[in-house]
């Protein structure tokens, strides 16, 4: 018979529960973990070297790539902090527009969690639901700023895109369809028993733990830890919004769940109170192409946690230096103390707690992107010549296969 | 010989199962998806699935027993064949019968279960290993209540014969009440059988990524996943015999139109069921087995005996 | 008095010599150059008695012309107050005293300093190396001011195929 005793199973970097790279080496004995332990850094891209190369705005749009789903969070921490050090008054109205992207993107990031958390515990049907909803918030964010993800609505001194009547009608419609669909999966999820099992007494992290450990965002809120860095250190126009923390006592994966629930709910009060108290004036200031020496620090509560952005100018046009610290960082490092004595079935939902985005916290070298090895080194035209002569010596032209099926479409 | 030859073959055997099966995934997977909101796959999905499967390379791993390997796949794609010859299906007779068969075709229906496990066992891969494991203790679970929910109408028409127990229920068909409980229980435990949500614990793939299938591929992928599709079948139509048999004095047409008419019912409720909720942990599934089926299992048994004391003996 | 002033008495009530090393940004943000000498006293007080327990993140600095690294302990009150605690390492001999005894989430913040700039921390728990890949080459730290990508690959040498 095989040894059940203590299995080693590696989860990652490349597994179907998650949805990018990470390695978790898992001890099994039976179905009960003993222990986990993670190797991170298979996203490491380099973008805080990449920052110091690059001028502010170019810096923007780099910054909002170190991840897919709060790239708002991620634009936002660094303009604040970069307007800061810079001294700029930003105008109330641009204050107000990076609010809306940002709760807009707090409800797309929590109904894309939502039906991840589905999959994992094999809910497909929530998943299902949950992603068409998300559509809707998806739509709003591309009338606003003309992208699905990746919303570059930041320049230095305010935004880019200003909101008209007749797009905030649009998203007080959309807020409302998406309320309605969020009270129906507050249902779901507090009445479904096969869920309530699954999610209960799961990944627990007790207040204590939390505390100890830094969690952020609704991993601690979950614990009962009341922080919030819209309330705790306001920036925006967050002081000038009635809203109330969310949390729940519950601790484990479940309290997770209500939590984000929550937070939607918060959120589409949010996006009407910020619709209707739009101030009128300019979207932006002039802003200065070098910026004066000097550094901030910069908080952001991003949907997943507070998000860290440290900027170290010296009065020329790009950074000196710049840190981030995204929220699944602070988080990562809580997920083999939630696994211990937990069964292999909940790792991909305690993985999943925590909205993990591996992206967002393995950012800093700046390897050359065609590099195969240290040895064996492409530039970037090279490798192109490469593929174009590794496929044509295998009888598939690219180049003329796009010559034909143009011609086909202009047939038609 | 030459007509036994077709039979197996052909109609009603291995022919006919390997379409409806096929047509049984489409629908399971179409009313699956429409109850999630989404299109579904076209009609042909199954078999293009299937053809393509066979197309693929098939690899066996470093150190796994080729031979069982190999083998284990066409085991349960004949354990399943097999087991259908012994089901009444339009009529009150199956193409084969005699008086124990009840019980031959629930052990030919575990056999595929032991095949996934072999498979599994001998891929010599941490996660089929682990699938494997919870393919044998999720058998453990579901079986008894299963082999009790069959043991109550078996004990009513006092017979272990398929066939002679829809002769009983054909002449009774008030009788067919007193099994509802069972049926429930069945249809539960043909889950567990057929591995699907929410006891799909075997092959979670974000758990254990295929379960005991994940070195399986190409052809030997495509006979497994066959002998499922053929396994659900087979399955909708015992549960079909034993808890459902009524009009089946039809004649062959109206009599094979209500059979199809009862197995999609089936189907359609294992897709709803499904797709309304979410996986079980092992550990939760051996205990509503053992704590919930198997308990009202055997109280439909004591139920049975009692009404059989009273009305038929 | 402003929470912040609060903080600075407090600080420099209890170590006189950095009286004149404590900036106040703004509200909610206090900056303070802690000889390395004294750090961990000044870091224990400030978690212990002055209520900073939430630690964000590190900091690695190289301050090219002063011939330094500077190591930001970026940290927080619940209530909002953020105070950076800012070190000087000499370059010939960055040494780090492991902050992980007090706050476990510090070690990836730690690690990033060993392996991004080169800094030695003592007292780190064993583990895997974070973030570079396993076949880094020793003695590349890219977030040091003069080094180039190109240091952690040699160029190829000419007329060799990739196939």
């Amino acid at each position: 018979m095989p040894d059940f005793g203590n299995v080693q199973i590696p989860v990652g970097p490349q597994h179907p529960a998650l949805k990018e790279p990470e390695s978790f080496l898992i001890t099994l004995r039976g179905e009960k973990i003993t222990a986990a332990s993670v190797r991170m850094g298979y996203n490491h891209r380099g973008v805080e070297k990449g920052a110091e190369g690059r001028t502010y705005t170019q810096d923007i749009y780099l910054v909002e790539r170190i991840c897919g789903i709060c790239s708002h969070s991620h634009g936002t921490a660094f303009i604040q902090a970069v307007e800061e050090i810079a001294g700029l008054d930003v105008p109330r109205r641009a204050k107000y527009i990076r609010m809306l992207v940002g709760e807009l993107e707090r409800v797309h990031s929590h109904l894309l969690w939502l039906g991840v958390a589905g999959h994992e515990i094999g809910f497909d049907t929530l998943l299902m639901y949950s992603w068409r909803d998300r559509e809707v918030v998806m739509d709003l964010l591309a009338a606003v700023s003309g992208n699905r993800v990746h919303y570059s609505m930041n320049t230095v001194g305010g935004v880019r895109r200003d909101v008209d009547s007749a797009l905030a009608e649009t998203i007080l419609k959309g807020v409302d369809r998406l309320e309605e669909q969020t009270k129906y999966y507050i249902q779901v999820c507090s009445e479904e028993t096969t869920v309530i099992k699954r999610l209960s007494g799961v990944g627990v992290v007790t207040h204590e733990d939390a505390l100890r450990l830094l969690v952020v965002g609704p991993t601690a809120r979950a614990s009962g830890v009341a922080r919030d860095i819209r309330k705790d250190d306001p920036y925006l126009a967050y002081d000038e919004l009635d809203f109330k923390i969310v949390t729940s006592d519950h601790c484990d994966v479940y309290g997770r769940t209500l939590v984000r629930l929550g937070e939607l709910m918060e959120s589409y009060s949010m996006i009407r109170q910020i619709v209707k108290n739009m101030p009128d004036g300019p979207i932006t200031v002039k802003a200065p192409r070098k910026i004066p020496a000097g550094e901030a620090l910069s908080r952001y509560e991003a949907p997943r946690g507070e998000d860290v952005h440290y900027v170290k100018a010296n009065g020329t046009e790009k950074p000196e230096r710049v840190k981030v610290r995204a929220p699944t960082l602070a988080n990562l490092q809580a997920v083999s103390h939630m696994l211990r004595d937990n069964n292999l079935a909940d790792m991909p939902i305690v993985i999943a707690a925590i909205d993990p985005c591996f992206s967002c916290t393995d950012r800093a070298v700046e390897i050359d992107r065609a590099d195969s090895g240290p040895r064996d080194r492409m530039d970037w035209g090279r490798l192109r010549a490469h593929g174009i002569d590794f496929y044509r010596s295998r009888g598939v032209d690219f180049t003329e296969l796009n010559r034909s099926l143009t011609r086909r479409m202009k047939k038609l | 010989m030459g007509t036994a030859l077709i039979q197996i073959l052909v109609f009603p055997g291995l022919l006919f199962l390997a379409v409806a099966g096929l047509a049984g995934e489409f629908i399971d997977r179409r009313l699956y998806a429409r109850f999630q909101n989404r299109m579904g796959p076209p009609w042909f999905q199954p078999l293009a699935d299937f053809i393509k499967l066979l197309s693929k390379e098939e690899l066996v791993p470093d150190g796994a027993d080729r031979g069982l390997f190999r083998l284990m796949p066409v085991f349960a794609l004949t354990a399943v064949v097999t087991a259908f010859f012994y089901i009444p299906l339009w009529g009150t007779s199956a193409l084969h019968a005699f008086s124990g068969d009840a019980i031959v075709v629930l052990y030919l229906l575990t056999i595929p279960t032991f095949t996934y496990f072999l498979g599994g066992y001998t891929s010599k891969s941490v996660y089929a290993l682990l699938g494997s494991a919870r393919t044998l203790t999720q058998l453990y679970a579901y079986e008894v209540p299963l082999f009790l929910a069959v043991l109550g109408p078996c004990l009513l028409a006092g017979t272990w014969s398929l066939s002679e127990l829809t002769l009983f229920f054909q002449a009774r068909p008030w009788a067919l009440a007193a099994n509802a409980a069972g049926f429930v229980i069945a249809l539960i435990a043909l889950l567990g059988k057929l591995e699907k949500v929410p006891f799909d614990i075997p092959e979670a793939e974000t758990e254990i990524v295929g379960g005991a299938f994940t070195e399986y591929s190409g052809r030997f992928l495509a006979w497994f996943r066959l002998s499922f599709d053929i396994e659900m079948i087979t399955g909708a139509s015992l549960l079909a015999a034993v808890f459902l048999p009524f009009g089946l004095g039809l004649g062959f047409a109206a009599g094979f139109g209500l059979y199809l008419v009862k197995i999609l019912f089936l189907i359609a409720l294992i897709a709803l069921i499904r797709s309304l909720v979410a996986r079980l942990r092992i550990d939760q599934m051996i205990g509503f087995c053992w704590k919930v089926l198997a308990p009202v299992a055997f109280l439909q048994v004591i139920v049975n005996l009692v009404l059989k004391g009273i009305f038929f003996s | 008095m402003t929470p912040e002033e609060k903080f600075r008495d407090d600080l420099s009530g209890r170590f006189p010599e950095l009286a004149d090393k404590i900036v106040l940004q703004r509200a909610r943000r206090i900056w303070v150059d802690v000889p390395a000498g004294r750090f961990r006293e000044v870091f224990d007080f400030c978690v212990e008695s002055l209520g900073v327990t939430i630690l964000l993140i590190l900091t690695g600095l190289d301050e090219a012309e002063s011939g330094t690294f500077g190591v930001l302990y970026h940290m927080a009150r619940p209530d909002g107050v953020v105070v950076n605690l800012r070190v000087h390492l000499p370059k010939d001999k960055p040494v780090l005293r492991s902050v992980t005894d007090r706050f476990p989430s510090a070690e990836a913040y730690e690690r990033e300093l060993v392996d991004l700039l080169g800094i030695v921390v003592t007292g780190l728990p064993e583990g895997p190396r974070y973030p570079l890949p396993d076949g880094w080459p020793e003695g590349q730290y890219p977030l040091r001011k003069d080094w180039k990508p190109a240091d952690a690959a040699p160029a190829p040498e000419e007329g060799k195929s990739h196939a």
